[in-house]
């Protein structure tokens, strides 16, 4: 596995080290002038703080990479947040079984969208809008809006503050999830038919591939990283509710397109996603530390105005460097290719 | 003398670093049809996207009706009085032919009211004037691509433009269509238009063309009187194709395979509503061409969507290989050994932003890549197999599909199937739009795959190729199998009139 696939060389010559850039940039700003931002322990923080957002970017990627979205992944979150404290609190279920049902139900609701979406062929934004508000909705009604779950076993709640060789366990896990899903989109023939129904799954099926189960697959992934994500966030902050996750099916989103993933699907680069999460997590991190001069009296709201001046920069920036130099030509191969 | 149409003189044009245009200099005069001729990728289209405003050429001059003119768009062109129907039809899909015929002609004031009565009049006039049965009304996206084709041709009748440029129109028409365009451009012609037209098929730029310009690489080679003032042939088809590829092709037919072996496809009385095709029956043989023929909408290209699952059958056997089979997706038809090359290139051959390597690679993963894993040598050496196999011209497996030209996409089309090394393989056109010297390459692999015990079944609209390749002749009218000849003792005639003959 010495050589980067072709496709992926191509792409990280564009979007992505601009990206990086912007990110070495971000970092160093922060660094020379946020408080306290470039200490080991604030870099733990800034991992630890990100793990669910960064965890359910990494799984919406190969969604978008299909052509399709998923909407649901926050409310989702939050259900089986309530679900792992129902099974704990009310069944008196042990934290690793409970773990495991969760995560199982999880996996249920992502099929649930990944049916809706290959065997009744509805589109995904509506789907997962759907679901979205359904999920949310049952986890409401489960704790009647208001029961907060606490009384977790000590060791899982210890869970949210392990290092191993000094490094918070949320980093081990992003790390091991970015991995997995590297080689599935990168390395698989699975991520080579998510490209190719996201750019066309009429050329797709023509060509012999099973589209209904290439499409469904990445789906199946975000609903099970979603328990995943609300298993972690209710071991580091301690509680269970029915509002976790909420806003962060946007956030995940943001991280892919702002990593290069098209909306429109068939291009992206899982390393561009890692950026875009990176920029997102060092930037809503480090703005609070930043002193007030720089925050032109905004204060608090300015991390998501400069994520969202960033995403709209690095999307129309290339867009539109390629519209002026090339008005033409629709398809011209780099010449750094040849 | 009168004022030239279009003069172009050394136009220069690169990609990147690919260099489609080296200096080509091309004059159209108004009353004559001027052949563009040239081999895959010589930069033909590329070239009328100079002439309508769709590329910047990167160096000389183009004047129009006699003035120099620079940063030419596609309005301007349109307002100049250039028409072109483009090789790839532009339509927009999810809008009904007269919509599309009415946004083309009708001038574009912003809160123009539109008249549905006159439109579909319009319509309705312009499409029989080129003799098409096509309902105005229907959606562009159910049309197929002859249709489309068709669509596209009344487009550019319907402009009165005084320059109409057609690329390849007749690459998925037949015989009859193409009678029906030929009237179309002598028309045009006789009102004093010029008509720049692009073909492969040599015996059309005899019937049509006044004179031919012969591209090779990038540049104009020489332009040529087809005729003498008093109409006398001044050239002849080996000539063109010598200055085409700057060296003698055969262009005659491989012999026909020996005795054929083992039925591997039986049909009996397979029907399809949805395709329109009823009470099909027929065999196709190991090492065995069966030619499909047949006039557009005559329900060719619907048998071979049924035979690859992509609309399956509703009732009727389908045996492979002595074996009753049930195809319900291309998918399953993959894994029964069919193959099936596709009528529409760009929508369904080749996914275009995609490398060709990829595209080539894309039936045949699970042969490839067994564990699911990627293997990106075996997916080059693949690619560079078949760009030499098939003497695709690209700049390396990794140029995506949609920076080759034409009849160079359809290759990698082609080459996706042939990868697979299939029992039975579906051909649709298989050298639509591909040039004399390619197109008897691949009738030579076709012929050899054959004679290697794979059975065709060959659909194609150009009526010399499936006389030349076909054992059989199967002919189809009005999504029903109406008559089979041996290929040996098939003629054009026959073939025609079993197509045409009033049910
Ligand atoms: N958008 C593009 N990007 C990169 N290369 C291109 C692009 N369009 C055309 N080319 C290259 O320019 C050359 C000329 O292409 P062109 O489409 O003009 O050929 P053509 O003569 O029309 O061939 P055909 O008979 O196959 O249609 C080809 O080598 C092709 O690969
Ligand atoms: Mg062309």
């Amino acid at each position: 596995m010495a050589s980067l696939s072709p496709s992926l060389k191509k792409n990280v010559l564009r979007h992505e080290s601009l990206l990086l850039l912007v990110l070495l940039l971000e970092f160093a700003f922060l660094c020379l002038y946020a408080r306290n931002f470039g200490t080991p322990d604030n870099l733990s923080n800034v991992v630890r703080h990100s793990a669910e957002i960064g965890l359910l970017a990494l799984a919406m990627m190969p969604v978008i990479l299909t052509g399709g979205i998923d909407l649901s992944v926050g409310s989702l979150m939050g259900l089986c947040a309530v679900l792992f404290g129902v099974l704990t609190h009310d069944y008196h279920l042990a934290t690793l079984p409970a773990a495991a049902v969760t995560l199982a139900a999880g996996l249920f609701a992502g099929g649930f969208n990944a049916f809706l979406i290959t065997a009744l062929r509805l589109p995904p934004l509506i789907v997962t809008l759907g679901t979205y508000s359904l999920f949310r909705g049952l986890a409401e009604a489960i704790t009647q809006g208001t029961k907060t779950y606490r009384a977790f076993d000590p060791a899982f709640l210890s869970l949210g503050e392990t290092r191993w060789f000094g490094v918070p366990l949320q980093a081990w896990i992003l790390t091991a999830a970015a991995a997995s899903f590297y080689l599935l989109v990168h390395r698989s023939t699975f991520g080579r038919s998510f490209r190719a129904i996201g750019f066309s799954p009429e050329g797709a099926r023509y060509a012999g591939l099973s589209v209904q189960s290439r499409t469904a697959l990445p789906y199946l992934l975000t609903g099970l990283v979603a328990a995943l994500a609300a298993l972690l966030f209710t071991a580091r902050l301690r509680q269970a509710r029915a509002d976790a996750g909420t806003g962060y099916e946007l956030c995940a989103i943001t991280a892919v397109v702002l990593g290069g993933t098209s909306i429109f699907g068939g291009v992206g680069t899982l390393p561009g996603t890692l950026a875009g999460i990176a920029a997102i997590a060092v930037l809503t991190n480090g703005i609070g530390r930043v002193p007030a001069v720089f925050k032109a009296g905004i204060g608090g709201e300015l991390a998501s105005l400069l994520t969202g001046a960033l995403l709209l920069v690095a999307l129309a920036g290339p867009e539109l460097a390629r519209v002026l130099s090339t008005r033409s030509a629709k398809i011209s191969p780099s010449p750094k290719t040849l | 003398m009168r004022q030239p149409l279009l003069r172009l003189s050394q136009i220069t044009k690169s990609f990147g670093a690919v260099r489609a245009l080296k200096g080509v200099s091309f004059e159209l005069h108004p009353g004559e049809v001027h052949a563009l001729l040239g081999e895959n990728g010589a930069g033909k289209s590329t070239l009328i996207k100079v002439i309508t405003g769709a590329h910047q050429p990167d160096g000389g001059t183009l004047e129009i009706g006699g003035t120099t003119v620079s940063n030419l768009t596609p309005t301007r062109a349109r307002k100049l009085g250039i028409a072109c129907i483009y090789q790839q039809p532009a339509l927009f899909p999810d809008l009904s032919v007269s919509e599309n015929i009415g946004l083309r002609l009708e001038g574009g004031a912003f809160f123009a009211k539109v008249h549905w009565k006159q439109r579909r009049k319009n319509a309705d006039a312009l499409l029989a004037r080129i003799g098409a049965a096509l309902d105005p009304e229907t959606p562009v996206r159910s049309l197929s691509m002859p249709e489309q084709q068709l669509v596209e041709i009344a487009c550019a009748l319907g402009s009165g433009a005084k320059t109409v440029i057609m690329d390849e129109p007749t690459a998925s028409l037949t015989q009859v269509e193409q009678e029906l365009l030929f009237g179309v451009v002598r028309d045009l012609r006789a009102s004093g238009a010029g008509v720049v037209y692009i073909s492969h098929r040599l015996e059309e730029i005899f019937a049509l063309a006044d004179r031919v310009t012969v591209l090779r690489d990038g540049q104009s080679i020489s332009t040529r009187a087809v005729r003498s003032e008093l109409g006398a042939m001044e050239l002849t088809e080996e000539e063109l194709i010598s200055l085409m590829v700057g060296r003698e092709v055969a262009s005659i037919y491989p012999h026909r395979g020996g005795s054929p072996g083992e039925t591997v496809l039986e049909l009996e009385n397979v029907c399809c509503a949805a395709g329109g095709i009823a009470n099909i029956s027929l065999a196709v043989r190991a090492g065995e061409i069966l030619g499909l023929a047949g006039l557009v909408g005559a329900g060719r290209t619907e048998l071979a969507r049924v035979l690859f699952g992509i609309t399956p059958a509703d009732s009727g056997t389908i045996r492979l290989l002595g074996r009753n089979v049930q195809v319900r997706s291309p998918q399953q038809a993959v894994s029964l050994g069919i193959g099936y090359v596709p009528e529409d290139r760009r929508r369904h051959g080749v996914i275009l932003p995609m490398p060709i390597a990829e595209n080539m690679s894309m039936a045949v993963h699970p042969k490839l890549f067994p564990g699911k894993w990627l293997r990106f040598e075996a997916e080059r050496a693949l690619g560079l197999r078949f760009i030499e196999e098939l003497g695709i011209k690209a700049y390396g497996p990794e140029a995506p599909g949609g920076s080759l030209s034409g009849g160079n996409q359809q290759k990698v089309s082609l080459a996706r199937w042939l990868a697979t090394e299939p029992r039975l393989l579906i051909l649709d056109d298989p050298t639509q739009g591909v040039d004399v010297g390619a197109k008897s390459e691949i009738h030579r692999i076709i012929r050899d795959l054959a004679a290697k015990g794979l059975a065709v079944l060959m659909i194609s609209s150009d009526l010399p190729e499936v006389l030349g390749m076909s054992d059989r002749i199967a002919v189809m009218r009005g999504g029903r199998l109406v008559e089979t000849f041996e290929g040996s003792t098939a003629t054009a005639q026959r073939v025609m009139s079993a197509a045409l003959r009033p049910s």
